[in-house]
């Protein structure tokens, strides 16, 4: 048995100093993916809040904690720094940061309003600083796979598209109180916002920005919506479905899906399996039906906290950084995202009536 | 003293009804239904012992519970706390303290006199949030879950050893394993998802907990970092810790018979098939124990 090929960062070309801001659950994953990243040195964390630094120690990281991102950057300097701010506080800290000439990885979605997001691309843009926004699946290896295999054409153009993403947190997707509670003047959203925009990514990624969205929502337990049914148009004319949902029973562990028809085949991708059925042989594909299972694909990350995904996310920022290839999630893609959502949500706030994306 | 107890050769493990195995989404589901009447748990539980399991891993949850109370005779079971939800397995609050507050709003007046005690005893008012400290607290709240007859060994959930793997926190892993001992006189054991880092960092301290239960299997999947690293720390002994592999079918990418024989081939010392890698528990157990020749402990 040989060992799963290195991944992106595996041989980094300088030692990094990296930081987190926000030391929420996504915040405290990416610093335990970045203390096993080879070559990544996580150096300082930042959190208003006192029980999340002291959450930080309490695990064993012995880095110097800050409340305010400001101090963090005078004090210590890092390379690059991991945003994962509360939602209404994200912008302005990437900014922050972008401003003192620091990379920048993002949580999604990296703003809480689209215009915030805007502007953060264009100061980094302007200022030739790396940024990206947190879309660890597109380094699902299963989800990178059904990308290539849209890139080289091997369905032919693809002409219906349906996409799922559901979880089942049904009555408590957030807390009702506190920094992380879901009150639509803090958050850009519910269950898009949160949870499928990572899907929304891969999509539109795959097969482009659509022109057009219409959708529909449920609120189910607040003022953000707990599921959402949209229907995306292509500028061929090719209709995309996606629907999401965090309030669906007997999906304890999130659950992706993307179904794919075009004239020279069929494809069904899961996180548990990648199902092909191809009229000719391509991208390493033959004819015929083929079935992979997850655990067939190569598995690069060094260290398991909840899955593959985020490792090899991560270890591609810093590669990025270190001066390696734009990785799949950079600031420019991941606004096409983020023009799109807002999209289905001035569709489903007004009805479903059909709305233009923004170019 | 330092009072040591034998680690387990074979277990059965029910995991996959705490939703944490790795195996298909169907797989689970039909387990879970599968077990839902705590009759047919109980049942499966006795032929898993008679098959030749030393015990039983799993969450001290209300399903296994109630199937232990079905049985007249004892089944010694490897508590993993505290009982999370898969959802935690994928991405847990920061910190221990979340778990604490959770578990002190579903505690009775006994269990948390026995929370403040411990805590009390660590000094853990003023170590908020340090795991070493604080996980001890977190384990007296899942004490209350434990069977009242057959408890073997407490097994420290993965998402807790990791985070503390992650951390480097060395005084986590010196002070868990004394104080299971002592606490509930039972085997200390650390599940984790990255078996080879554990095993390394475990070595470096001369930590020696009662086991580890970790994913080995022909694939090398979860066989964290590397499989080849993992592999190279289980012939060094693991430390000098048992090791007792899990998710011996990769997912299901190879047969229980293949993923076993790899895995006591490179030297595991003891193996904890889940529900979900079998079809008939007894037999595939049964054969499991005479090929170890062991038979469980």
């Amino acid at each position: 048995m040989a060992d799963p090929p290195d991944g992106p960062a595996a041989l980094p070309l300088a030692i990094q100093r990296v930081a987190v801001v926000g030391l929420g659950r996504a915040g405290v994953a990416h610093a335990v993916m970045l203390a096993h990243i080879p070559g990544c040195e996580l150096v300082a964390v930042a959190d208003p809040r006192a029980a999340a630094r002291a959450a930080v120690r309490g695990m064993g990281f012995k880095v110097p904690a800050f409340t305010r991102v400001e101090r963090l950057l005078d004090k210590v300097r890092p390379d690059a720094v991991v945003v994962c701010a509360a939602q209404h506080e994200r912008a302005r800290v990437a900014q922050l940061v972008l401003e003192a000439g620091i990379p920048v990885l993002v949580e999604r979605p990296m703003a809480r309003t689209l215009e915030e997001a805007e502007a953060l691309v264009q100061l980094a843009s302007k200022r030739r600083i790396p940024l990206a926004v947190g879309h660890p699946l597109a380094f699902d290896p299963v989800f990178a796979r059904v990308h290539e295999v849209v890139h080289e054409g091997v369905l032919g153009p693809v002409q219906h598209a349906r996409s799922a993403m559901f979880v089942s947190r049904v009555f408590a997707p957030r807390p009702r109180r506190g920094p992380g509670r879901l009150d639509s003047r803090r958050v850009a959203g519910g269950v898009v916002a949160h949870l499928g925009s990572d899907l929304l990514f891969v999509l539109v990624r795959m097969l482009g920005v659509p022109v057009e969205v219409r959708a529909d929502w449920s609120l189910l337990y607040g003022s953000v919506e707990d599921e959402l049914h949209g229907m995306m148009t292509l500028p061929d004319g090719a209709e995309v479905g996606f629907d999401c949902s965090w309030s669906v029973p007997g999906y304890s562990r999130a659950s992706t899906v993307i179904e794919l028809d075009g004239p020279d085949g069929k494809l069904l991708a899961s996180d548990e399996a990648l199902e092909l059925d191809l009229s000719r042989a391509g991208a390493g594909f033959p004819a015929g039906y083929t079935r992979l299972r997850d655990a067939d694909f190569a598995a690069p990350a060094r260290f398991d906290f909840g899955g593959e995904t985020l490792w090899s996310h991560d270890a591609a920022f810093l590669d990025w950084v270190a001066g390696g290839p734009v990785p799949p999630n950079e600031a420019f893609a991941a606004l096409d995202t983020h023009r799109v959502m807002d999209a289905l949500y001035r569709s489903a706030a007004a009805g479903g009536t059909t709305v233009k994306v923004a170019p | 003293m330092k009072l040591t107890f034998a680690a387990p050769r074979l277990l059965l493990s029910v995991r996959s009804l705490d939703g944490v195995t790795r195996a298909p989404r169907e797989r689970l589901l039909e387990i879970q239904n599968r077990f839902r009447e705590p009759e047919s748990l109980a049942v499966t539980l006795v032929k898993a012992v008679d098959a030749g399991a030393g015990g039983v891993l799993g969450s001290p949850s209300p399903a296994l519970r109630t199937a232990l109370g079905e049985l007249q005779r004892v089944v010694p079971i490897y508590a993993v706390l505290p009982a999370l939800s898969p959802q935690a397995y994928r991405m847990l609050d920061p910190g221990v303290e979340p778990l604490i507050a959770r578990a002190r709003r579903d505690a009775g007046p006994a269990a948390l006199l026995r929370m403040s005690l411990t805590g009390l005893l660590r000094f853990s008012a003023f170590r908020h949030g340090d795991f070493a400290a604080r996980v001890p607290v977190l384990l007296e709240a899942g004490g209350r879950l434990l069977p009242r007859r057959g408890l073997a060994g407490v097994v420290i959930a993965a998402p807790l050893t990791d985070a503390a793997l992650a951390g480097d926190h060395r005084a986590f892993f010196e002070s868990l394993p004394r104080f299971v001992r002592a606490r509930f006189g039972a085997a200390a054991g650390f599940e984790t998802r990255n078996p080879g880092q554990l095993m390394q960092r475990l070595r470096e301290w001369g930590v020696e907990p009662d086991f580890i239960v970790g994913p080995v299997n022909p694939r090398g999947l979860g066989m964290k970092p590397r499989p080849a690293e993992t592999l190279a720390e289980l012939e060094r002994g693991g430390g000098g810790t048992p090791f007792i592999a899990c998710e011996l079918r990769a997912g299901g990418l190879c047969s229980l018979e293949e993923g076993a024989r790899y895995a006591l081939d490179h030297g595991v010392y003891g193996l904890a098939p889940d529900l979900a890698e079998m079809d008939e528990v007894a037999v595939e157990l049964r054969s499991l124990a005479a090929e170890m020749g062991a038979g469980g402990e």
